[in-house]
């Protein structure tokens, strides 16, 4: 028999925790109260013990990844127990057990009943503070009989859906058979104007699209946005990078536009300090930060990931470079831990390498700033009152205005501007 | 033996704990004897390693959804079973929460306490525990009932009765144990107030909570016999608490005890105490641990040690799982049960609140 162990809320109120560790591999025998995985939770870090003892089947979700209370964790074979103890075991606990079909996709052709955990099985997360009015009328469970159960089910009617007259509001007999269902009551996707699913498609939303959309609602939903552009002519950088990357080749070491501003924002950010901070509006503080941790905008196959580059200001234009490529090659190849990714004190992200001149960047919540270059490219500028090619470089900078001002944005990109403008201003 | 010049000496405004036994469960005084025989200490440490047991297992249960909450008794064990030993039937047992084994010598079944931490009724509907309160949740306010049963106890004039009630080191600082201290002490009800001192109240640490001295000191005011125990020693805390017990139910009024411990688990399954203090400390803690220590006595005095301890614990652990089970099986209660037992008569905000729950029943909007 198959036991799938969901997530339980193992924190009064939980609604989802990150896998930390696996203990466990698809084969590996488990006994009842061994631990599983580690999860990192709101409240705690604990291990979570297996409630059944047996054989893993299959495992949910990777390191890093987040897995909502009430998610599949496992599945157990659960061994020792022949199909006739089975199904005492099923009958012996009615009210924590279904058997449901299952997709047979995935789960490598099983043949038999699969036990899912039912409602009963795991601990949902609270329901305090929410009106019954916002109840989604679907998770109401019906009280009803075995008997009225079963002709509901032949008749194909969710019993879910009725609305019992009985006593304690339990559903009879009569009120199924009286019962039409309501168009309101029907999945919206039937709703489509042409009636049919074959001009749309569905797709689950995997969990590093989760947590993009999750961050970027928070930023907007949490901080008062405010942007600023700007550009720079970037000739001297441009012969001071050719000149360098000359002399690095030997190391084979490339050297790209940003580590050195990287270093411009790193600097700046020393004289700005409110540009690296947090605001704490629980506590109504300020919360200075006296590390420089850079958070680096990338684009992958699965979607946008932003490792962080710690202690920015102290690594050299080569280490940085390095540094760089690294991350770069781990986010491609989904490498990246959690370490990586998290302690991120500001942002860059670089969308002009794709292209696009001027933007609107969101902060990485819950930090202030982040800045953002455009495509570099070639353009007429005034040079000793004549019309000459300059190299310029668009910038764009959003930041959280609830702390910081406009003059302050404005004098923090004047100071980086002018780095990147004469790089040899950095060696100062 | 334990007496009322020993307890002279242990005047709370010394800041000594009352201690026989050494780290390594070695009396510090070597003519010292237990006042208990061969066959009652072992059977205390067979009570403390099942106390442990339990307490172990149900972490696990929590953690594998199977419970909704649960606070450890990690580390305080000697506390509970000592207390167990010394508590008669007769006796009101009065819990905070953390008292696990002092509940089980009362008469509460596993089942019962894991109903409990399950979110059932029937977990505080004691089947066998006579004289036993539910657990209360708000602080400290159990120790203002406890004073009262007391002063039942005088009013009705039993004898030999008396009423253990506990509380944490946090509780001291709420308003309900100095009312219960004060009212006790002028009415002389017969209770011994055991103030369990783990060291935090959640994450607060002790001398984040009180300025005091210790907090043996705080019944001196109220002029309660008051008595600082290393309550990681078995053998401190029988000789105090069974003194107490004596005091109390020889018509002197009531008994205060700060046993200092320290709770090597977490507040309960939604705390995580790395969070808060550090390893070092509770490795100094370790060394203190009351199983090890009485284990180390046992040893030291030549007593025969249990023969086979894995077998013992393979046995507890069989018995654990199936209490268990029969809390598993248990029928689901009405949610009507939440409004029954509190009040004779429902106020009116709950009874619009179950009126408001009949309706949701029915399907109504």
């Amino acid at each position: 028999m198959r036991y799938i162990f969901k997530f339980p809320d193992i924190g009064e109120g939980l609604e989802e925790g990150k896998i930390i560790e696996w203990y466990v591999d698809k084969g590996s025998t488990i006994q009842s109260g061994d631990p599983l995985v580690k999860m990192e939770t709101d409240k705690v870090v604990t291990d979570i013990p297996s409630p059944k003892s047996g054989v893993i089947a299959v495992r949910y979700g990777g390191i890093g990844d987040t897995v909502k209370v009430g998610s599949a964790l496992v599945e157990i074979d659960i061994e020792g127990i022949n199909a006739e103890a089975a199904q005492r075991m099923a009958s012996e606990e009615p009210k924590k057990a279904s058997t449901e079909s299952v997709d047979e996709q995935g789960f490598g052709g099983v043949v038999g009943t699969i036990e899912v955990a039912g409602d009963g099985a795991y601990l949902p997360a609270g329901d305090e503070g929410i009106s019954e009015r916002e109840q989604p009328q679907a998770r109401r469970k019906a009280l009803a009989t075995p008997v009225a159960r079963a002709m509901a089910k032949d008749l194909g009617i969710d019993i879910n859906q009725v609305t019992g007259t009985g006593p304690a509001g339990r559903v009879t007999k009569k009120d199924i058979q009286s019962f039409r269902p309501s168009t309101h009551a029907q999945p919206a996707l039937k709703a489509t104007p042409e009636g049919s699913l074959d001009r749309i498609r569905i797709e689950p939303l995997s969990q590093i699209r989760k947590t993009i959309a999750k961050n970027m609602l928070r930023s907007k939903q949490n901080t008062a946005h405010m942007s600023i552009m700007d550009e720079v002519e970037i000739s001297e950088l441009v012969n001071a990078r050719a000149r360098l990357n000359e002399i690095l080749a030997e190391q084979s070491i490339k050297l790209t536009y940003l580590p050195f501003i990287i270093k411009a924002i790193a600097r700046a950010l020393k004289n700005h300090p409110v540009m690296n901070a947090e605001l704490d509006m629980e506590n109504e503080r300020i919360i200075y930060k006296n590390y420089i941790n850079l958070g680096i905008a990338m684009d992958t196959d699965d979607g946008l990931v932003v490792p962080v580059i710690r202690d920015a200001d102290k690594k050299s234009l080569s280490e940085l470079a390095l540094e760089l490529k690294d991350l770069m090659d781990r986010a491609r190849n989904r490498k990246l831990t959690l370490d990586d990714l998290k302690d991120g004190t500001f942002s860059i992200t670089s969308y002009g390498s794709i292209g696009g001149y001027f933007a609107v960047p969101v902060i990485a919540y819950p930090q202030v700033a982040i800045f953002g270059i455009g495509k570099i490219s070639q353009k007429p500028v005034i040079k000793d009152n004549q019309i000459a090619v300059g190299n310029v470089m668009p910038i764009s900078m959003s930041v959280d205005h609830r702390i910081v001002d406009g003059a302050e944005v404005s004098r923090f990109v004047n100071e980086v501007l002018s780095y990147i403008k004469e790089p040899m201003l950095l060696m100062v | 033996m334990f007496d009322y010049k020993t307890l002279d000496k242990y005047n709370p405004l010394l800041n000594k704990a009352y201690q026989l036994i050494d780290d390594a469960g070695k009396p510090l005084d070597a003519k010292w004897k237990p006042g208990l025989d061969k066959a009652q200490i072992l059977k205390a440490y067979k009570d403390l390693l099942f106390e442990r047991t339990a307490d172990l297992m149900a972490v696990s249960y929590q953690r594998q959804g199977r419970m909704f909450t649960y606070p450890p008794n990690l580390g305080q064990e000697a506390i509970h079973i000592a207390a167990g030993m010394v508590t008669k039937e007769q006796d009101w047992l009065v819990p905070a929460f953390r008292e696990l084994g002092a509940w089980l010598a009362k008469g509460v079944s596993l089942r019962e306490i894991f109903l409990y931490f399950k979110g059932h009724e029937d977990g505080s509907r004691f089947q066998k525990a006579n004289r036993m309160l539910p657990v209360s949740v708000p602080i400290a306010s159990q120790l203002v009932h406890a004073a009262g049963l007391g002063y039942a106890i005088n009013y009705h004039k039993e004898k030999d009765a008396a009423v253990f009630a506990y509380v944490g080191d946090g509780g001291t600082s709420e308003g309900d144990f100095h009312e219960a201290l004060n009212f006790a002490a002028v009415w002389n009800s017969p209770v011994i107030f055991v103030v369990q001192n783990n060291q935090f109240a959640i994450s607060v640490p002790l001398k984040m909570q009180t300025k005091s001295l210790n907090i043996a000191v705080k019944g001196i005011a109220y002029n309660v016999p008051s008595l600082l125990v290393d309550g990681n020693d078995f053998f401190a805390m029988h000789e105090a608490l069974a003194f107490a017990r004596q005091h109390a139910v020889s018509g002197k009024g009531p008994f205060l005890i700060e046993a200092r411990t320290y709770r090597a688990g977490a507040h309960t399954t939604s705390d995580d105490p790395t969070k808060y203090r550090s390893k070092e400390e509770e490795e100094i803690w370790a060394e203190k641990d009351p199983l090890k220590r009485l284990k180390g006595y046992i040893k030291h005095a030549k007593l025969d040690a249990l023969k086979d301890e894995e077998k013992l614990i393979a046995e507890f652990k069989k018995h654990i799982d199936s209490e268990f089970e029969a809390a598993e099986k248990h029928p689901e209660y009405p949610l009507e049960d939440v409004f029954a037992y509190m009040y004779k008569e429902l106020p009116d905000e709950l009874k619009r609140q179950k009126n408001n729950y009949e309706n949701y029943l029915r399907g109504a909007k």
